[in-house]
């Protein structure tokens, strides 16, 4: 457990210091952090394909749903940065603790579920953790100021530096916490749940979230966007021609 | 010009006596501009709603500093660049490589006051920030993550037991969409910002940053129509196959959406709350029906 944490604070704090410093080389998508987390989290060859695709879709949905077209100086709710690796490690955490006491035939379905509904408990707790690293650097300026002021070129940049270093130390902090907090809910949670729920339950919540991934996706690439819908039209096409020729190859 | 100091600065003293050699006149170099582009790449570490990048800019632009100017005059040129600045991080480069240039030129004794400097920068950041937000953070941002999910449809899964690769393909098509372009402006940003100074609106011009929005819109839109039909398609068929019932869980995908939609219509940028929503209400539904 710890060397998991280890990993997913390692990941956490990349992933801070690419959207929060300025970095901004589109590490810290959810989809790339889930990914990333799946890789470096895989259970081994006893867990087949699932150890990778639960990832991949934990990461899929999540890019999806989190996909915010607002600047993010002006998001003040939420903070998705570190939501793929946590939504992936939980997924798997979950999942090999837990599999072999549920008796849910669900494919995987359930543990896709899981770990985006970490993810976006984490984007959703993470927005106050945002606001917090600013405080901090609220508070470093007047430091800044005396520092250039004395021409103390030298103190200056250990300031920013560190700076830099505390991004990276609270999005590992972030995201280890949370791992661990949502892990510890789901192994609370799931066993007695599972008593109660279906598979079919865990595909009503599946398709509402993929049906709320499609929507969040609808706001960001198509409303408000002037001359777009007959590209989008244009895309159903392809994709509708795209499948039927598929199958016309495949008889 | 960038380059090596050459050491044709003006003769100090009478000219028929022989005296010290004449101090150069300071010049930056090509690994001021290269560590100057390194340094934004961390241009918003200590962001703060009061300064924005300010002190960023300032930590960015200090190898120009050291160069340029004795320990005596770095501290008006650092105080002059701790105040307020904003431009989107892609771009900072183009700025700082400008405000670099005008600070060489100052220091090389030509007439470019502080106001001059302070005037070029706001003149730049202002137009590049409603450019690159626009084009980065709204359009290419989503567009990447959006080319990333298809990916996951469109790279074959393997059929037997072995390595899933989409779990490396699919995060490397998002990261090649959007570094394709940022990366080159992030890069080359500093040295192009130095070598057109004095040309601010022909800098804007040629990075055509407007008609590459236009263009990704337009891609964004056809890769997110091909997606919702492909889900659509999909979904009678996995979905239905997994938990039974493919009709009443394509009716579920429609309530979540309808859900996530009146939520994002009321209070714009809740996603995690709109999808928690309408995960909940749809387990709901069929644990009803």
């Amino acid at each position: 457990v710890i060397s998991e944490l280890l990993v997913v604070a390692f990941l956490g704090g990349i992933l801070a210091l690419d959207r929060l410093a300025g970095v901004g080389m589109m590490l810290s998508q959810p989809l790339v952090g889930a990914c990333f987390a799946g890789a470096l989290l895989n259970p081994g060859p006893a867990w087949e394909l699932w150890a990778l695709r639960i990832p991949l879709g934990v990461g899929a949905l999540l890019q999806l749903l989190l996909t915010d077209s607002a600047l993010p100086g002006v998001r003040r709710h939420h903070e998705s940065s570190s939501a793929g690796v946590v939504g992936a490690a939980v997924a798997l955490f979950a999942m090999q603790r837990l599999h072999a006491v549920l008796s849910v035939p669900t494919d995987g379905t359930l543990w896709v579920v899981v770990g985006t509904v970490a993810g976006l408990l984490a984007a959703w707790a993470a927005g106050p953790f945002m606001a917090r690293i600013r405080r901090h650097n609220r508070s470093d300026l007047p430091r800044m100021d005396d520092a250039a002021a004395a021409g103390d070129v030298g103190a200056f940049e250990a300031l920013y530096w560190w700076g830099a270093v505390r991004v990276l130390l609270h999005g590992a902090a972030w995201a280890a916490a949370a791992t661990a907090a949502l892990s510890g809910l789901a192994l609370l949670v799931l066993p007695p749940l599972m008593n109660h729920v279906s598979g079919g339950v865990i595909g009503g919540a599946f398709a509402g979230l993929l049906g709320a991934a499609l929507t969040a996706a609808a706001f960001a690439h198509v409303r408000g966007r002037a001359g777009v819908l007959r590209w989008a039209a244009l895309g159903v096409l392809a994709a509708v021609a795209a499948k039927f020729w598929i199958e016309g190859a495949g008889r | 010009m960038i380059g090596p100091e050459t050491g044709s600065g003006p003769p100090v003293g009478d000219p028929g006596v022989p005296g010290p050699a004449a101090p150069p006149p300071p010049r930056l170099r090509s690994v001021d501009l290269a560590r100057i582009s390194t340094r934004a790449v961390y241009i918003q570490a200590l962001f703060t709603s009061e300064r924005m990048q300010g002190p960023g800019f300032a930590f960015a632009i200090l190898p120009a500093i050291r160069r340029l100017f004795g320990p005596g005059k770095r501290t008006s040129a650092l105080k002059r660049h701790m105040g307020y600045f904003n431009t989107h991080p892609v771009l900072a480069g183009i700025v700082l490589g400008a405000v670099a240039r005008l600070e060489e030129r100052r220091a090389r004794g030509e007439d470019v006051s502080e106001e001059r400097i302070d005037a070029a920068k706001r003149a730049l950041a202002s137009p590049l920030a409603a450019l690159g937000d626009s084009l980065f953070w709204v359009t290419l941002r989503p567009l990447s993550g959006l080319l990333g999910v298809l990916s996951v449809g469109l790279i074959p899964a393997p059929d037997s037991l072995g390595p899933d690769w989409r779990v490396l393909l699919c995060p490397l098509v998002v990261l090649l969409t959007y570094n394709a372009l940022a990366l080159p402006l992030r890069v080359w940003g500093v040295g192009r910002g130095h070598a057109r100074a004095g040309q601010p609106s022909e800098l804007l011009r040629g990075l055509h940053l407007l008609e590459w929005r236009m263009a990704l819109e337009r891609v964004g839109a056809f890769a997110y129509g091909a997606l919702a039909a492909s889900v659509l398609l999909l979904v009678w068929e996995s979905i239905g196959r997994v938990v039974g019932g493919g009709a009443g869980h394509l009716l579920l995908l429609v309530a979540g959406a309808v859900v996530s939609a009146a939520v994002l219509s009321r209070r714009p940028g809740r996603l995690p709350e709109a999808a928690l929503l309408a995960a909940g209400l749809t387990a709901l539904l069929a644990l009803l029906l």
